[in-house]
């Protein structure tokens, strides 16, 4: 099976379980959005994928090879991190050129040609760059690495808008000529719903959902209006959080679409990713 | 193993400025000292001595950092621990053999040209050794205390800073309080002679007087596989933390 797969994975650090009983799956050839709060585990599950710690139970397997200290994994899955992992001395030319050696995948035209468009100046050491420098520098290996699986954790922390801009532009060009895995980890929630295909969430060390965006998004609507009408609307309807503005009041419902119905001056739209997310994490996703 | 080569050759040859580095610094010291010597004293010795010392606390570096540094990086780029282990021993091994080779030369032509100057190798076994015998010995020594501070970082970070504070307060009083308490008031004298006889002739010293090095060699190597194996055993179950 072409797919990341994650077999019951418990990761527990002294009293706090940071991942309990997780099981799911990256399929090859889609862009997942990996979501949760902090602390909500995914950092340890992107380590645990890449073999940076161990699970206390459980196994990941990468297109059914076991994942943990294997060398057959290496040419399959990259995982480009928060923290800074590179040797904080090296010139990014050296980077790049380590990285061409360390991967057959590895695309160094590529990576000087998405430098360029970044304007990094790949002569100065990572440690002389600015935090959105370096994520720049570390999302430009990611990007001109060709892996069946790439994941990006949070990959645009420090990067301006332009920068972002940029970033979601040529992740998604990149994605058309050469389909894959990417698994996105981020809290800028909005600015990735239109890249991801699926979303995996997950709170407090467990897979709260995974489902395609589109699924997602018709999970439920937002109603708004006077406060009484709102209030008489949702009476019967799962609502799942409020927001009030002097009289007006907004209404976030879990229910299909087909339950929304003409009622005087209500008005209806749909629910936006990160407003699902606030609210699902929220309420344990009940 | 279709990798390791190249993980093994970013290590040295990331590891190489830094020794030239080191040299530069070391010998520009040890000239101005040389040269103050001259001027305040009028005499030609260099006024300084053993300078491999100061290529063991080197080593003793390049073993802590062989771990911080290497570790997360080698991580990053996918490589299990088996190979960032090979990769470290291969570095020692490298700068090891660099720094011993240079440090033999330098001990050698030191001790011929400066009055008074001796080398850790001569100050020990003295003079008209095979420049390749220092050479090993040195060599050795050094991977000795890269391996030694790389298990002990090893260590350090596995069961913590806390932790790794008062195991080390304990080690330090068993062996200054402890152990010569031991030799001293409960072993027998003659254990403790012949224990004290076995070093002596690890060391190379034999009772007759004269010096096999390939005690001292033997022993260098025994005690850097040992490290070594406990290496490899602690990082097979170490975990990034960052």
């Amino acid at each position: 099976m072409n797919a990341i797969q994650i077999k019951n994975i418990t990761k527990s650090y002294k009293d706090v379980t940071a991942l309990e009983d997780v099981s799911f799956s990256f399929e090859y050839g889609k862009i997942y959005g990996l979501l949760g709060r902090n602390g909500a585990g995914k950092s340890t599950l992107i380590n645990i994928i890449a073999n940076r710690i161990f699970p206390d139970r459980g196994e990941v397997f990468i297109d059914g090879i076991p994942a943990r200290e294997n060398t057959e994994v290496r040419e399959k899955i990259y995982c480009m991190s928060e923290a800074d992992l590179y040797d904080t001395s090296l010139r990014i030319k050296e980077i790049f050129k380590w990285s061409s050696r360390f991967y057959s995948g590895f695309d160094l035209e590529r990576a000087f040609q998405i430098a360029e468009i970044f304007e990094l100046n790949t002569d100065k050491r990572f440690k002389a760059l600015s935090k959105g420098y370096q994520s720049i520098s570390k999302l430009t290996v990611a990007l001109a690495l060709n892996m069946p699986y790439v994941i990006f954790d949070e990959p645009v922390l420090g990067l301006d808008a332009n920068h972002r801009e940029k970033f979601y532009d040529l992740l998604l060009k990149d994605y058309e000529r050469n389909p894959r895995t990417i698994i996105l980890a981020t809290h800028l929630i909005e600015e990735v719903a239109n890249l991801i295909e699926e979303v995996v969430l997950i709170d407090k060390g467990r897979v709260l959902l995974q489902e395609t965006v589109e699924d997602l998004m018709g999970r439920g609507y937002c109603v708004s209006g006077s406060g009484d009408e709102v209030e008489a609307y949702c009476r019967d309807k799962n609502v799942i959080g409020w927001e009030s503005l002097g009289n007006l009041k907004l209404a976030y419902i879990l229910g299909s679409s087909g339950e929304i119905s003409e009622s005087g001056n209500l008005q209806f739209s749909n629910l936006n990713l990160q407003k699902l997310f606030v609210k699902l994490t929220e309420k344990g996703g009940n | 193993m279709k990798k390791l080569g190249t993980v093994i050759q970013y290590e040295c040859v990331t590891s190489l400025k830094p020794i030239w580095v080191f040299y530069a610094i070391l010998f520009t010291v040890v000239l101005a000292v040389s040269v103050l010597v001259r001027i305040a004293a009028g005499s030609s010795a260099s006024g300084v001595n053993c300078l491999e010392i100061n290529s063991m606390v080197y080593a003793g570096i390049l073993g802590v950092l062989g771990f911080k540094d290497d570790f997360k990086m080698l991580l990053q780029n996918g490589f299990t621990r088996k190979y960032i282990f090979l990769s470290t021993i291969s570095l020692f091994a490298f700068v090891s053999g660099i720094m011993s080779f240079v440090d033999t030369i330098v001990g050698n032509t030191l001790y011929r040209l400066v009055d008074n100057y001796n080398s850790l190798f001569n100050g020990l076994y003295g003079d008209g050794h095979m420049f390749l015998i220092n050479w090993f010995w040195l060599f050795f020594v050094y991977m000795l205390i890269c391996c030694l501070l790389y298990f002990i970082i090893l260590i350090m970070n596995k069961i913590g800073k806390t932790a790794f504070i008062f195991v080390g307060a304990a080690f330090g009083l068993i062996v200054t309080i402890a152990l010569p308490a031991l030799f001293r008031f409960v072993l027998p004298k003659d254990f403790t002679k012949s224990f004290f006889q076995f070093f002596i002739k690890g060391a190379g010293f034999m009772a007759n007087g004269s010096i096999n090095f390939a005690y001292p060699i033997l022993f260098l190597l025994l005690f850097t596989g040992i490290l070594s194996c406990c290496s490899y055993f602690v990082i097979r179950r170490t975990e990034l933390r960052v």
